[in-house]
């Protein structure tokens, strides 16, 4: 393993942690239905890239969303296994998402724009 | 480094390993989690067999040993984003200190809880003694065992919800979700589990013990604060409706003049004696309710 490879490593989830809540919130405002973790998980893995870190890292984070009321949730039972726990975005939710895609954008030119040069 | 699990039993149990001296009602929450995507998983693939997707798993979800640091990262994350404002450092100043009690949000949550613990101290307690005395009345018959069961399951859905409570009001870090019931046994067994596992028990034992201690809390909380606002009230009941500050018999006795203020301060200074005292409680029931609800069987 090459010295690189740590500081790519540690870069990479150092992006994730700052995006992750972003992305969770855009793939709920996106969906027309309720989805559990898994299904989240799963869309996410379609998407790749520098989130394709570890799904269970999703958890914990759609948790701190529905405590912060962002996200509504509730438990369904299901013929597979434990009862799902679904999250829906919540209006907050989507006003704190259109905020938050402001900053991301901005934040992206700008990064853009100085790697450019 | 452990071997791949073989089967979400493993997983699980090797995660829990890799948990291990975490905070207890953490570890529920994970354990809930990996379930829940593991099962998710299984029923998205039938062909697959439980070992080849594991590990596959290991790659999208974790490993147990990555979820387990996770987790503890997260867990980290939160708890200091939970607590805003930042903590002011406590004074050393112990006048101050004193004084501070009626700047900290926990004491009036853990009067409110020593309130509402009387309400739910006599709900529990009716609660278990009638489950238990309803048991042992249908023991002979066909519904006893279901009936036992379905009272076990109550007990520990209880016990969840009082950890809400205590967590919302005393601010003790409890469990999240449901203790992790391990659905590779057989229905059978399961229940069995349920009633082997100590902490069916000691959450029954809790749901008893709520009613001696919600008397108890209840009492303590208004005697300490009736008495500070009877002295605080006395010298202005005396000194404008003439009122006596005790009456025994016939004679009433009356406070000199001149022992009216003593009273007052005496009385102001109670109050924060009740806020100290309602948060002393608040914390120890808090240490009760975590040990009592959510210790993991070792």
């Amino acid at each position: 393993m090459s010295d690189t490879e740590t500081h790519l490593k540690k870069f990479e989830k150092e992006l994730a942690a700052g995006t992750v809540s972003l992305v969770l919130l855009a793939v709920l405002a996106a969906a027309r239905e309720p989805l559990y973790g898994y299904q989240i998980a799963k869309r996410l893995e379609q998407e790749a890239g520098v989130l394709a870190g570890k799904q269970s890292a999703l958890y914990p984070v759609l948790r701190n969303l529905s405590a912060a009321e962002l996200l509504d949730t509730h438990v369904e039972p299901s013929v597979a296994g434990p009862p799902r726990r679904y999250y829906r975005i919540t209006p907050l939710g989507r006003r704190v998402l259109r905020e938050w895609i402001e900053a991301w954008t901005a934040t992206r030119r700008s990064v853009d724009s100085i790697i450019k040069t | 480094m452990n071997s791949t699990p073989q089967t979400i039993g493993e997983y699980l149990d090797q995660l829990r390993a890799a948990l291990a001296g975490a905070d207890p009602a953490m570890i529920q929450d994970a354990l809930y989690d990996a379930e829940e995507h593991l099962r998710s998983e299984l029923a998205d693939n039938p062909g697959m067999s439980e070992a080849e997707l594991l590990a596959k798993i290991s790659g999208s979800y974790g490993a147990p040993e990555e979820v387990a640091e996770i987790y503890r990262n997260q867990e980290v994350t939160v708890t200091r984003a939970l607590r805003p404002p930042p903590r002011r450092e406590p004074s050393s100043n112990p006048i101050t200190r004193f004084f501070a009690v009626a700047g900290d949000p926990h004491a009036y949550a853990a009067m409110f809880y020593l309130l509402l613990s009387l309400a739910t101290g006599i709900f529990y307690f009716t609660w278990a003694i009638a489950g238990i005395a309803l048991s042992m009345a249908f023991a002979l018959s066909l519904v006893g065992i279901p009936f036992l069961i379905l009272f076990f399951g109550s007990v520990r859905m209880l016990s969840l919800l009082e950890g809400r409570i205590v967590e919302g009001m005393l601010g003790v870090r409890m469990p999240r979700r449901p203790p992790y019931a391990d659905r590779d046994l057989p229905l059978g067994k399961r229940i069995v589990a349920m009633f082997t596992d100590p902490r069916s028990w000691s959450s029954l034992f809790y749901m008893l013990v709520m009613l001696p201690l919600g008397i108890i809390y209840f009492v303590l909380l208004v005697v300490s604060t009736a008495v500070p606002v009877a002295l605080m009230a006395a010298p202005f009941a005396q000194a404008i409706w003439r009122l006596p500050v005790a009456q025994i018999g016939d004679i009433d006795f009356y406070a000199p003049a001149w022992t009216w203020p003593i009273e007052f301060v005496v009385g102001f200074l109670g109050l924060f004696v009740m806020l100290h005292v309602a948060r002393g409680i608040g914390r120890m029931h808090g240490a009760v309710a975590k040990s009592l609800l959510v210790k993991i069987a070792a």
